[in-house]
């Protein structure tokens, strides 16, 4: 944390403002459905998770969340993400046609870490959907979310997210956190 | 069109095995469920976990038989039990974490504390306010009637008049696991992903042998070239049906096809060689495969159910449970397994596979639920809810084939067979009142046209 120990409260403004925007830039790329344009954000080397959380004693609770390289609802490389938006692409993909309709909230944005050109942030996030006439969905959590300077410019090179669920309570996850 | 709904829906008449229509009220009915708890789930041998899930004493697993709240838990003398999580005084639930490593179930209402195997250990207040007036070896937490595992696969049965797991599961519902486990030593790779579907649970497992569905339900995953339209709409489909409706149905290879691949995968360690897309072909190829899984099984890419909800993916590397939870609701519980023997980027293919494929954010099963719980939905309007599922395809138009080593087969195109077996059999569990008169009447494994 050194980096960010040694800036002064200004540049820690001007820091958490352009994260913010990079942040909010990129739900709403999700939300109108821009996935194209989202990807294009992403770097090659992007990990995107979402472990599998348990109920668990609080004596047990280091096992709430399912490690790296165990079952996970997610665990994307970029090939696997430019899958899912082709597939969304298809035509056919009926679990977003007719679309879902989302709204990405982000929220609580810390910066926590600064490596190089890496800057760590943690995160709430409330992601609102609906389908159809009455299908509605709501997942609530927080993200680790590794952000990349290129050439001036945020790219997202990982995004860990945790949801406040166990049993998911949606008939599927057919879109993007 | 004349609307007529009869209160009481006689029983006969649910599936017409003749012509293949199913009533669909079968998918929302109240009173239909309440039996179903009863006379199915109560009655049948229910996968309740994998032993590498508790692996020492005190271990446990929460699962559900029906509606029925169980603790599958390994004991101080390693003994795996099937304890129901409610406790004798009040009936709270006595575990609350869905798994991990307990000394003891302290119920945290008044603290009646039960030992690992359901024994009532301690009161508190047993002599001041008992007046030491209980009679505790009789409190201690109910057993599941009968537990039993199967090449690992622990069963339990609430119905002590249930025959044993082996014979329960005949050659079919053994070859389902076997499926699974002549893959070696395997183990179930940490977290179960749980979610809900807005479905009735048999809609579920209907379309489990569903291959009529894949090249349309899951177009855009085919388009997106993850699997092949050939993998996903295989024209050589092989069923086979067991007692007490167990069956696998699917993809199968031929016989030139099976040696075939014996010759391309002979000598390789079949797990690793194998590309993703391959493993399933791979691993079946070994001769520990076909002595295992016998001379027609070895052939079958399909996927077994084991009655009434465990299905078992095609290349045995997960298997799903399909909970209900009330006619409208069904809970999907997926569990993975890897050989103990894999190479950690084998075992790494495998997990990958897993998330991408199932799950409720995997590329297929993305777009499963939506067609289930909306089916589930036509089964209540008035209208909608008296026109009958069809369930026609194939029918009388095939044969079971008896092969010398005793398996039996169906080898013919897309078909329904898979699911009218599983619609009978159901029918058949819902009009016997007892194991006895299941015993007695259950159609035996069909022979001859089907
Ligand atoms: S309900 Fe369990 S101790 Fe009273
Ligand atoms: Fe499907």
């Amino acid at each position: 944390m050194a980096v960010l120990d040694e800036m002064c409260i200004q540049e820690k403004m001007l820091l958490q403002h352009e994260v913010e925007q990079f942040l909010y830039h990129e739900a709403r790329l999700l939300d109108e459905r821009k996935f194209d344009d989202w990807l294009a954000l992403l770097t090659d080397d992007i990990h995107y998770w979402m472990p599998i959380r348990r109920t668990t004693t609080a004596r047990e609770i280091d096992d709430e969340f399912t490690k790296p390289g165990a079952m996970a609802f997610f665990d994307d490389d970029k090939k696997y993400l430019e899958i899912r938006v082709k597939k969304m692409a298809a035509g056919n993909a009926w679990s977003e046609d007719p679309p879902s309709r989302t709204r990405h909230f982000v929220t609580n944005i810390r910066i926590v870490d600064i490596q190089g050109d890496d800057i760590t942030i943690e995160a709430n996030f409330h992601l609102y959907r609906t389908r159809l006439d009455s299908d509605e969905d709501s997942w609530i959590g927080h993200r680790k979310d590794v952000l990349r300077r290129i050439d001036g410019n945020f790219m997202l090179a990982c995004r860990h997210i945790f949801l406040e669920q166990t049993l998911i309570m949606s008939q599927n996850m057919s879109n993007l956190f | 069109m004349p609307v007529s709904a009869p209160d009481v829906i006689a029983r006969e008449s649910w599936f017409d095995v003749d012509t293949g229509q199913l009533d669909r009220r079968i998918f929302s009915d109240q009173q239909i469920y309440q039996e179903e708890l009863k006379k199915i789930f109560a009655r049948a041998w229910n996968f309740m976990c994998h032993e590498s899930q508790i692996p020492d004493p005190g271990s446990f697993f929460l699962n559900r038989i029906g509606e029925d709240h169980v603790i599958v838990v390994r004991d101080r003398k390693n003994q795996v039990q099937v304890l129901l999580n409610s406790c004798a005084h009040r009936g709270n639930t006595v575990c609350r974490a869905e798994q991990g490593k307990t000394r003891s179930f302290f119920c945290s209402y008044h603290g009646w504390n039960y030992d690992l195997d359901g024994k009532l250990l301690a009161i508190p207040g047993e002599k001041d306010f008992y007046r030491n007036d209980v009679d505790k070896e009789a409190l201690g937490l109910t057993k599941a009637a009968q537990v039993s595992s199967y090449k690992g696969f622990v069963f339990a049965t609430l119905d002590a008049a249930a025959p044993p797991l082996e014979e329960y599961l005949g050659w079919v519902g053994r070859l389902g696991i076997d499926s699974i486990a002549a893959r070696g030593e395997i183990e179930v790779v940490d977290g179960i992903q749980k979610n809900r579907v807005r479905c009735n649970w048999k809609l579920a497992v209907d379309n489990l042998f569903d291959w009529y569905h894949p090249k349309v339900t899951h177009g855009s995953a085919i388009r997106t070239g993850v699997m092949s339209e050939a993998d996903m709409y295989p024209m050589n489909q092989m069923v086979m049906l067991g007692e007490y409706g167990h069956a696998i149905g699917g993809p199968g290879v031929s016989e030139e096809k099976q040696a075939q691949l014996e010759e391309k995968f002979h000598g390789k360690n079949q797990s690793d060689s194998a590309d993703r897309r391959d493993y399933h072909n791979a691993w079946k190829t070994s001769h520990k495969a076909r002595e295992i899984l016998g001379p027609v099984g070895v052939r079958s890419r399909g996927h077994p159910n084991i009655f009434p909800n465990l299905w078992i993916t095609l290349g045995g590397t997960q298997a799903c449970l399909r909970i209900p939870c009330g006619p409208l609701e069904t809970e999907l519980w997926w569990f993975t397994f890897a050989e103990k023997s894999m190479s950690p980027a084998a075992r790494r293919d495998l997990i990958q596979a897993a998330t991408h494929f199932f799950g409720p954010a995997g590329l297929l099963e993305q777009d499963d639920g939506e067609n289930w719980s909306h089916s589930t939905r036509a089964s209540i309007g008035t209208v909608t809810g008296n026109r009958p599922v069809q369930l026609t395809m194939g029918q009388g138009h095939d044969e079971v084939k008896l092969d010398p080593s005793g398996q039996s087969s169906i080898e013919t195109v897309v078909n329904e067979h898979a699911q009218r077996w599983t619609y009978r059999s159901w029918q058949e569990w819902m009009k016997a009142d007892s194991w006895e008169a299941l015993i007695e009447n259950h159609s035996p494994a069909p022979s001859g046209v089907i």
